[in-house]
């Protein structure tokens, strides 16, 4: 058959002009015994997708998809993780050869050089031998590039409590809101606690206020004296409204508990 | 009368050559699991394709409910998650499929490279895939930030601030991907709503055309 | 010979195969999308909320008036605040009845009297419709069908509307 310019065929169509007799590709190359593709191959990739589909399904159903609560960008709290795909990335950025003056280094230096190889790699390691062992140094890249992004992956997800920032960050129901933001006590409350307490006693730097032990006269003392890691003075106002707040946590506290 | 129609249909356009180039092929041992069990290797990259029509599945399914407006987008969510019999699931599998398709992904590059089945005359084919593994990448990056929640936010802001690290043109990427020189908001959303949803989709389809186009005239890399 | 003939029926035995596992992998893949883009079908409609429409049901005269109020609706993850009016009036049964102001012929908003030339009846500026004092569409103008009329209860004094239901009698 003619190839590129020397092809003919009939018309602006993809049909050739000289007719080729359909013989199959020559897998004679290979060893053993072919087999078509429709159906009998293609039923056992399917058999082995359905099996997969089975395992998929399993885990979308044994672990509902995440959601935390809606974005606030004031929430300083809140420490930052990218998906764990991205994880490598993120660490790599911690160190000091990688950030600073350094930083052009750990994003595009280091990254440009471990994908742009990859892209490359077929003109890298263009020898004739296919085995591993005949292409000692391409897999040896590899298999160090393999290592480190999951040391890399494993020492940025080991520190983190991934069970607590998901009970932290819990998303809040809408419309289920127990604070009542016209009592008396809250405009206390958002400008002295609110920053480390949560928008709903959640907690957030301090501790959670739902269920708290506290008594009323306990509140208002820990809110000018301050208590374990909290400092004193948080409060400053008058008496009235101290004990306006007090009243307020102690409402919203049980209000929120009785809903769980 | 199905016969009648495919007759009729191929006597104007020849389909079987098509036919054929999709399924009518031969299919060499050393690929298939039944022979050698270790074969199974070579499932990677159509289980990835799977995983993929899955993403697009339950993707197109997600944005019946879904609004990229910040005002809404995180209600319509959790509307979704709450709500919607079955929105749980259906999310769930765009959240799960996203993190099965880099693993399996991943499978499949190791696979290639080890085989070394990248050699000549498949370098080609092999740049196609590393593409559309920066293009999964991107989708994922993206896609992290449309729930609008505190995750998100985060997540894409540091995202953003990398990107505008990178010497001379770090501003301008950022303000481009954002929206907005300084807010991640309402732009930032929707810009990532449509790079999300239609760019790399497409950018997507055009790869993995290219990538079976390949894998059909070249064939199956041979065994080791 | 009979060696081709099986093998013709193994490679069927084998499409249905492949046919069924692909329709068993189809319904896992599509089960749950489906079912949740018809949920909005197969969820019930429960009747809906009554109203106060503010309007006390010792004022209603045999007179048609105007009543607005607003409701809080509800759209999937949006709450907004949807104006309603009805006409109301108290039929010769000494029945309360409140009429949905919408034409039934393409939708415009009715008014009693709106138009010198007809007194005593609901009439429609778009296309000249006009309804009897019942509801009951004039024959000869344009809408097909009597007004939609509203659910409604008496509690404490006061009118309360609910959904809107098409005209029985007539």
């Amino acid at each position: 058959m003619h190839k590129g310019k020397g092809m003919k065929f009939v018309g602006d169509s993809r049909i050739t002009a000289d007719r080729t007799s359909k013989v199959p590709k020559d897998y004679s190359e290979y060893p053993g015994r072919t087999e078509a593709f429709w159906p009998n191959f293609l039923l056992k990739e399917w058999l082995a997708g359905a099996v997969f589909l089975v395992g998929f399904l399993c885990l979308v159903l044994a672990h509902p998809s995440p959601l935390e609560g809606m974005a606030d960008p004031t929430d300083a709290a809140y420490i930052p993780l990218p998906d764990w795909y991205f994880l490598f990335l993120y660490e790599l950025l911690k160190y000091q050869f990688a950030s600073g003056d350094w930083t052009i280094l750990g994003i595009i230096v280091i990254p440009g050089l471990a994908f742009g190889g990859l892209l490359i790699a077929p003109f890298l390691d263009n020898g004739p031998g296919r085995r591993p062992r005949q292409r000692p140094i391409a897999v040896g890249m590899m298999l160090l590039a393999l290592a480190s992004v999951i040391w890399l992956t494993y020492s940025s997800a080991a520190h983190v409590d991934w069970e607590e920032r998901a009970e932290q960050n819990k998303p809040i129901p809408p419309g289920e809101s127990v604070v009542d933001q016209n009592h008396p006590g809250f405009a206390a409350y958002e400008s002295s606690c609110l920053g480390c307490h949560g928008g709903e006693l959640e907690g957030g730097a301090g501790p959670t206020l739902v269920g708290t032990e506290h008594s009323k006269e306990e509140i208002m003392d820990i809110a000018v004296n301050g208590i374990g890691a909290m400092p004193a003075d948080q409060f400053q106002g008058s008496d009235e409204e101290l004990e306006q707040l007090a009243d307020f946590i102690i409402e919203t506290s049980e209000a929120a508990a009785e809903q769980e | 009368m199905l016969q009648k129609i495919y007759d009729w249909i191929d006597d104007r356009i020849d389909i079987t050559p098509i036919w054929r180039d999709i399924a009518d092929h031969e299919v060499p041992e050393h690929v298939n699991p039944a022979h050698h069990f270790s074969a199974f290797v070579y499932c990677f990259g159509g289980l990835t394709f799977f995983v993929v029509v899955i993403q697009i599945l339950s993707g197109m399914f997600l944005t019946m409910y879904y609004v990229p407006d910040i005002e809404n987008a995180w209600q319509s969510v959790y509307y979704l998650q709450t709500e919607v019999a079955h929105g749980q699931i259906v999310r769930g599998m765009h959240h799960w499929g996203a993190s099965v398709v880099v693993v399996m992904l991943l499978l499949h590059t190791l696979r290639v490279f080890f085989q070394g089945a990248y050699k000549k005359p498949r370098e080609l084919n092999w740049m196609v895939g590393v593409l559309i593994f920066f293009v999964m990448l991107g989708l994922g990056f993206t896609g992290y930030l449309l729930p609008w929640d505190n995750k998100a936010y985060f997540a894409t802001q540091v995202g953003l601030e990398i990107a505008e690290q990178v010497p001379f043109i770090g501003e301008a990427l950022k303000t481009l991907l954002a929206g907005d020189a300084t807010i991640v908001g309402a732009q930032t959303l929707t810009r990532f709503f449509a790079i999300h949803v239609f760019f790399l989709p497409g950018a997507l389809f055009a790869l993995l055309a290219i990538h079976f186009i390949l894998i059909r005239r070249q064939g199956i890399s041979g065994p080791l | 010979m009979s060696d081709e003939k099986q093998q013709v029926s193994r490679r069927q035995f084998l499409n249905y195969t492949l046919t069924g596992v692909g329709g068993f992998m189809a319904a896992g893949l599509l089960i749950s999308p489906v079912r949740m883009a018809i949920d909005p079908v197969l969820k019930s409609n429960d009747g809906g909320d009554f109203a106060n429409v503010g309007l006390e049901v010792s004022e209603i005269t045999s007179d048609p008036q105007r009543v607005d109020w607003t409701i809080d609706q509800v759209d999937g993850w949006y709450e907004s605040e949807v104006n309603r009016s009805a006409w109301v009036y108290r039929n010769e049964n000494d029945e309360i009845v409140a009429f949905s102001p919408v034409c039934k012929h393409l939708g415009c908003v009715v008014s009693w009297e709106g138009n010198d030339d007809y007194p005593e009846q609901y009439y429609c500026p778009c296309h000249d419709g006009r309804y009897y004092k019942n509801g009951v569409n004039v024959p000869g103008t344009p809408p097909l069908q009597p007004l939609d009329v509203y659910e409604q209860e008496e509690r404490d004094g006061m009118l309360f509307l609910g959904n809107i239901k098409p005209h029985e009698e007539a």
